[in-house]
């Protein structure tokens, strides 16, 4: 059992508990009530969930890593922002939150700063 | 085998889209419609092993042609009238 | 409603016909390639001009009028939008109030926008090595453009200075083709020595038009977002 085998095995584990999460995204977004839920699920686990998928596959491939990396280090940037922009714009088009929600943070913020801009 | 049963459902998915974007009264809809559209053909076209075309395809299709479809319907009118 | 069930019923029976035709005789994915035209450019193509990507020795090499043809379209496109917009209410002093974007998106397009150009310029560069081309990289040129406008509102082109660089490119495309009638007597003829395949400097005058087409394509459809993102509603 050389190193390359230990590796081989490693990214497959990767793999598989990458297509995991991966499923547990697509499962939250078709279970969770509304957009702010939805995109928590289809952000966070799905960023994992590509995560342990491409640095498995360098894993298996060690040639491929460098390109694995980089392609991660991108999906960790971009996948966030995305997401961010996607919840913001919906707050502000009047989209409202699950009626059971607990806390709402950025309702009052927005409140306050128009009102200081009215001010002024 | 399990490639042929992938392709089949992608291009039923390909086909209900379709349908759909032409058939829904709302154009922003309608370009989400289409936009998948593009971006399951350019996973049959990889599918094929026309990497070229699949990117051209995922980079204008899915991408600036959406870009420019979702600022004409900001621009002018979001419903379809009859 | 008759009108309507007459066509859906056509539509499924000619579905139905030339779907089992095509099931039958050509099976998905099936290798027909091994008659025709299509094996000369198989076994010949990377002797003949040393790109490893058969697409972009096709392309460029082959049928490089075709391209010229197919940029002249896209020009022609931009044109067009520019023209039809062109007197469509500019925004004359007072602007409507847009929403800024976060910090958060400011701050990514900051980090984002530099390194999705130098994908753009590395898919382009590499068109005859890997998958891709002038094309593909001029549409994620443009994509990195948009981003740019989608997060800063007051961003905007500098037209002059694209149109410019837009035509000079377009020119250096021509350019080669013409030298390419001078030193052997046909247009977009390889003048070039072919190198050998595989490395970056190779297949001749593949990278020269592919660059340029990249960098034209690019500014061609940052134009028309351009053109499409300052009419006013």
């Amino acid at each position: 059992m050389n190193f390359y085998t230990v590796l081989e095995y490693i990214g497959m584990f990767l793999v598989f508990v990458g297509a995991l999460f991966l499923f547990l995204g697509a499962l939250g977004i078709f279970r969770l009530p509304d957009v702010y839920n939805r995109l928590q699920a289809g952000t966070k686990a799905t960023t994992l969930g590509a995560f342990g998928a491409i640095i498995g596959i360098g894993l298996m491939r060690p040639e491929w890593l460098p390109k694995a990396i980089l392609i991660a280090v991108f999906i960790l940037m971009t996948n966030p922002i995305s997401s961010h922009a996607l919840a913001r714009a919906s707050y502000r088009r009047g989209i409202k939150l699950w009626d059971r929600s607990v806390v709402d943070r950025y309702g009052p913020y927005l409140r306050e700063k128009e009102e200081k801009e009215g001010k002024r | 085998m399990i490639l042929t049963i992938a392709v089949a459902i992608l291009i039923l998915m390909m086909m209900v889209f379709a349908v759909y974007s032409v058939e829904t009264k709302d154009l922003l809809y309608a370009v989400v419609g289409t936009m998948a559209v593009s971006l399951i053909v350019s996973i049959l076209f990889y599918v094929l092993q026309a990497p070229d075309v699949a990117m051209a395809e995922a980079a204008i299709g899915a991408g600036i042609s959406t870009a420019v479809f979702v600022i004409a319907i900001k621009k002018t009118e979001r419903y379809e009238h009859d | 409603m008759i009108k309507k069930s007459i066509a859906l019923i056509l539509i499924a029976i000619l579905f139905v016909a030339i779907f089992f035709t095509l099931a039958n005789d050509l099976p998905f994915g099936d290798n027909r390639t091994t008659t025709g035209v299509s094996d000369k450019y198989i076994y010949h193509g990377v002797n003949d001009t040393g790109a490893s990507n058969l697409v972009t020795a096709i392309v460029v090499n082959y049928r490089g009028f075709d391209t010229l043809g197919e940029v002249t379209v896209l020009f022609v496109a931009a044109t067009g939008v520019g023209a039809v917009l062109y007197n469509m209410g500019r925004p004359a002093g007072k602007k409507r109030k847009k929403t800024e974007a976060s910090l958060i998106v400011r701050t990514g397009s900051r980090i984002l926008f530099p390194m999705m150009l130098l994908f753009g310029a590395y898919i382009f560069v590499h068109g005859h090595l890997t998958p891709g081309g002038g094309f593909q990289g001029g549409a994620v040129i443009a994509t990195a453009f948009l981003f740019k406008y989608v997060s800063d509102t007051r961003y905007h082109i500098d037209h002059n200075k694209f149109t410019a660089t837009e035509s000079v490119v377009g020119m250096t495309f021509a350019l080669v083709g013409i030298m390419g009638l001078l030193l052997t007597g046909y247009f977009l003829f390889n003048f070039l020595p072919n190198g050998s395949p595989g490395e970056l400097l190779s297949a001749g005058i593949i990278p020269i038009i592919y660059v340029a087409i990249g960098i034209k394509v690019g500014a061609e459809l940052t134009g028309i977002l351009d053109n499409m993102m300052e009419v006013e509603q």
